[in-house]
């Protein structure tokens, strides 16, 4: 029998679902362990409902629960942190390489973007150290704010601008060493001179 | 924050750079917003830069969407409640 704590809850929770499973599956790279994630966040969230106080943000609050549970299951994987070089985190990386590369000035920057595959941008994104990962698909895949960043994986305000600008650098030069190596740096793109 | 900066009248290419994606996240304060876009106004290199940037975020957005059919978020919502107790 379903109780009205339960109905209630799967009302809340019903446009928040696929939200929820893309995060799970970009953090642990696999359907199952999404899954998983994603029901033990519910779970814990319905224990929770009580603590949960209306008229508050209800997504942030299960995105908190998400990546806390997240965080709990992978301590181990995710306890030592992938070494990054900030040498060349510059701004406008991808820009400048185009700039750089593509002969016939005529051909919009913006088409390299157009003809990445989804695929490409996921592969980039879950090749982010998980911290990165995390804040890159929280603002610009899932549209959370600064603040709601900051409390859903409760770090300041300053750690989630430096992750968040750092993630989307090392995005860009990703996607920019698969362009290249899949071979779409070529014909019109070829280097000048 | 040094007083030159506190004073200046406008950016250049390097405070464009230096403040692009807060201003692409649109949390640049009303002062900094209007000296970042006179900027970008006249200069046309910086707006074809902030123009990239601002279609990758949205590319981003668009292709690291998993497209999660219907039918399988009823299913998941249907098992939940199921085994929710």
């Amino acid at each position: 029998m379903v109780t009205d704590k339960q109905k209630e809850f799967a009302k809340l929770i019903e446009p928040h679902l696929p939200s929820l499973y893309n995060t799970a599956l970009r953090m642990t790279h696999n359907q199952n362990d999404a899954e998983d994630l994603v029901q033990d966040t519910l779970f814990k969230a319905y224990r929770a409902l009580d603590q949960f106080q209306k008229d508050t943000n209800f997504r942030a609050w299960v995105f908190r629960i998400l990546v806390n549970t997240f965080i709990t299951a992978y301590r181990k994987a995710i306890r030592q942190p992938q070494k990054v070089s900030y040498d060349d985190m510059e701004e406008f990386f991808l820009y400048k390489r185009l700039d750089e590369t593509v002969t016939i000035q005529e051909v919009p920057k913006e088409e390299f973007l157009e003809n990445l595959f989804d695929d490409d941008v996921k592969e980039a994104l879950d090749n982010l150290p998980y911290q990165f990962r995390l804040v890159v698909l929280l603002c610009d895949v899932e549209g959370f704010s600064y603040n709601e960043i900051a409390n859903i994986i409760d770090a300041p305000l300053g750690t989630v601008m430096s992750r968040l600008y750092r993630g989307r650098k090392l995005l860009q030069r990703y996607l920019w060493n698969y362009a290249k190596k899949r071979g779409y740096i070529t014909d019109e793109f070829l280097p000048k001179k | 924050m040094s007083s030159y900066q506190k004073n200046k009248q406008e950016f250049d290419c390097a405070d464009i750079e230096e403040y692009v994606q807060q201003y692409l996240d649109n949390v640049l304060d009303e002062e900094k917003k209007r000296l970042f876009e006179e900027h970008i106004e006249y200069c046309l290199p910086c707006d074809k830069k902030i123009e990239f940037e601002r279609r990758f975020k949205e590319i981003i957005r668009l292709k690291a969407k998993e497209n999660l059919p219907h039918e399988t978020i009823d299913k998941k919502l249907k098992e939940l409640l199921e085994n929710l107790s």
